[in-house]
């Protein structure tokens, strides 16, 4: 058995448009280990949900699909996966949480039916069975008076209250992944410490990996044990959580770090702090290929060779990687 | 839930008491004399007014509204000019068929439609929906009546597969009556069917793109409890309303459907007093619809509450 619940290569997801294919992944690589945390991060816009859902194949067929690269959970292909056969796979053994905990929920069904149809799903247990488990996760994610509870519907519980019920569902049926697509954005930030609290929880209770996509560098300092950086819709840099934040050597992940704002400068004598630094231009546009880094117009590191040639990921040693041709100067700089 | 609709019936008086007053008035306003019909084309003007007199009409029309007014409350719906019968018992006998005609339309129009427009909802863009969206076009653009004559051809005169017209009511047994119900229920239902997929895809079609779809999704649920149990009964508000407006486009349906197909009901009996002036049974027909109508809205308003949580009386 490997270590690695899930193995992404080089996937490529691509969307039409009217302006032409977005790539918006472009050859994104990365391992999940057993029970591990990894973060992906990232501006919006950079792949990362789309990665999120490509994993489970819920890229929108209409428009989209998976270009190329290969997704192995537990050894087994999922991008030549029948439909059938992914199905059962998503929420039981891989399963997701989003965003918008306000509109993730149907509006019409009770909590109970909305957690328990996944037990009935997967499990093959009846529907009171399903009930009883849905009771018992309401209880694990600590909605108090659950029994109550599983007879409201979504409108009558609070945002934070409803994140936990998509938790609650997502676990229901013990994946081996979750993958959590900004769980906590659109939540107050007192709520957003005690969501990411419980899912640490019950990871460590239930051994679940789970993959944290966000945007904010704070959520991936205090949650995970492996980021992966990802920018224009390729991964820039990958290291343990706690190299990544002592010493950032891709350019942009850089950015990134100037970019939060910080109680722990001084300010001035006339009251005002430093300007955060903003990264200075705009993200790529995707329709085009490519040919060489895709930060290069925005870095100050950045040579002739940037703009004509793809960096390769460059090891650094003790699981940090980076693409980046100058990562020695960028190294040697201040941070 | 109790209180709101006591409230909403006790709502339909001023409703209804608006709608007796229009009729009244607007009948006698109107062109042309129950009197001089009876009389005979060749009467004297002192016959016109003796046969007026004795329907008392001759009375002042305020007068008249009153005398009608407390008839109905005292559920009088008073006495045909032509046959002498009650209006209650003209519209009692001929209630079946009418009733029977719309309840099969609209199970036709419903049972085919939200499973039709589903699907072009499912597959949207792809064949299937531009079939089902071009024949909903077409069945929305066609008059009932040439739809009518046009299955009458086929089935009844070329195939002699159904009656060409008729009516034969349940206590018959339930194929021949059944049997009669067909042709004029689709005549009637393919432009309420057309309305109803349509909205049914647009509606769900909406959902569809929903992030708890993508959420259903997600936990691997089967495509059919998708489809049919969480996104239709959030498309569901919609696709009631426009059943329940329907319900009044039927309503005029039902006088041509019934002609055409020469069903006894509350249609042709509808047509016949028109035409002859039969001032109480045009009135006591039009209460009857209008209360239909009224009832129909609050079915409607109450199976809102039934389909989505968040709205409550």
């Amino acid at each position: 058995m490997s270590a690695n619940i899930l193995e992404v290569r080089d996937l490529q997801t691509q969307f039409n448009t009217l302006d032409g294919v977005v790539r918006a992944v472009d050859g994104v690589s990365f391992d999940l280990a057993r029970g591990e945390t990894l973060g992906i991060v990232g501006e919006s816009g950079c792949g990362k949900s789309v990665t999120a859902l490509s994993i489970l194949r819920l890229i929108p067929p209409e428009t989209g699909r998976i270009a190329a690269g290969s997704i192995k959970f537990e050894g087994e292909e999922l991008t030549t996966l029948g439909e059938e056969e992914m199905k059962r796979l998503r929420g039981h053994r891989i399963s997701m949480i989003f965003q918008e905990p306000m509109t993730s929920l149907n509006p019409v069904l009770t909590v109970g039916t909305q957690i328990a149809e996944n037990v009935v799903r997967h499990m093959g247990v009846p529907w009171r069975a399903a009930r009883e488990r849905a009771c018992e996760m309401l209880d694990l994610v600590r909605i108090a008076d659950a029994r109550r509870r599983l007879d409201e519907y979504p409108h009558q519980l609070s945002g934070g209250m409803r994140q936990r019920v998509m938790i609650a569902m997502a676990l229901s049926c013990d994946p081996q992944v979750l993958i959590a697509d900004e769980p906590t954005t659109a939540l107050d930030v007192t709520i957003q410490a005690q969501i990411l609290q419980l899912m640490l929880e019950l990871k460590e209770k239930t051994g679940t990996a789970i993959v944290l996509i966000t945007h904010d560098l704070g959520v991936v300092a205090e949650t995970t044990e492996r980021v992966v950086v990802m920018y224009a819709g390729r991964k820039v840099e990958e290291a343990p959580v706690e190299a990544l934040f002592t010493e950032p050597l891709h350019p942009y992940t850089r950015g990134l770090m100037r970019a939060i704002p910080r109680l722990d400068i001084e300010a001035d004598a006339a009251g005002t702090r430093p300007r955060l630094q903003e990264i200075p231009g705009l993200v790529p546009r995707l329709t085009q290929p490519i040919p060489g880094c895709a930060f290069a117009p925005r870095c100050g590191f950045a040579t002739g060779r940037c703009a004509v040639e793809s960096p390769p990921l460059l090891d650094v040693g003790a699981g940090h990687t980076v693409a980046c041709w100058e990562v020695d100067r960028v190294r040697a700089s201040a941070l | 839930m109790t209180a709101y609709i006591v409230r909403r019936l006790f709502a339909t008086l001023p409703v209804m008491a608006v709608v007796a007053l229009f009729v009244f008035f607007l009948l006698r306003f109107a062109p042309g004399d129950p009197a001089a019909i009876i009389a005979g084309e060749d009467a004297t003007a002192e016959a016109i007014a003796a046969v007026r007199g004795k329907l008392g009409l001759d009375r002042p029309m305020v007068e008249q509204f009153f005398v009608w007014i407390l008839q109905l409350a005292q559920g009088d719906m008073g006495v045909s000019i032509f046959s002498n019968l009650a209006v209650t018992r003209l519209i009692s006998q001929r209630l079946e068929p009418t009733v029977a005609l719309t309840l099969s339309t609209l199970f036709v129009a419903v049972a085919l439609a939200i499973p039709v427009g589903v699907v072009a909802a499912w597959k949207a863009r792809k064949l299937v929906d531009r079939l089902v969206m071009g024949f909903a076009v077409l069945g929305f653009a066609m008059p009932g009546f040439v739809l009518a004559y046009i299955l009458i051809y086929f089935f009844a005169v070329q195939w002699q597969l159904l009656p060409v017209q008729g009516y034969r009511p349940i206590g018959e047994g339930l194929w021949p009556f059944v049997e009669c119900l067909i042709l004029p229920s689709v005549a009637l239902g393919v432009t309420y069917m057309a309305l109803i997929a349509r909205i049914t895809r647009a509606s769900m079609l909406e959902v569809l793109a929903q992030d708890y779809i993508r959420t259903a999704n997600a936990k691997g649920l089967a495509t059919d409890r998708v489809l049919l149990l969480l996104a239709l009964k959030n498309a569901a508000v919609p696709i009631i309303t426009v059943i329940g407006i329907g319900i009044a486009l039927l309503i005029s349906g039902v006088v041509i459907t019934e002609t055409v197909f020469n069903i006894p009901g509350l249609g042709r009996l509808t047509v016949v007093a028109v035409l002859k002036r039969d001032y109480p049974v045009v009135q006591g027909l039009i209460l009857v619809f209008a209360a239909a109508k009224v009832l129909v809205n609050l079915i409607i308003d109450i199976s809102y509450a039934f389909l989505d949580p968040r709205i409550r009386y």
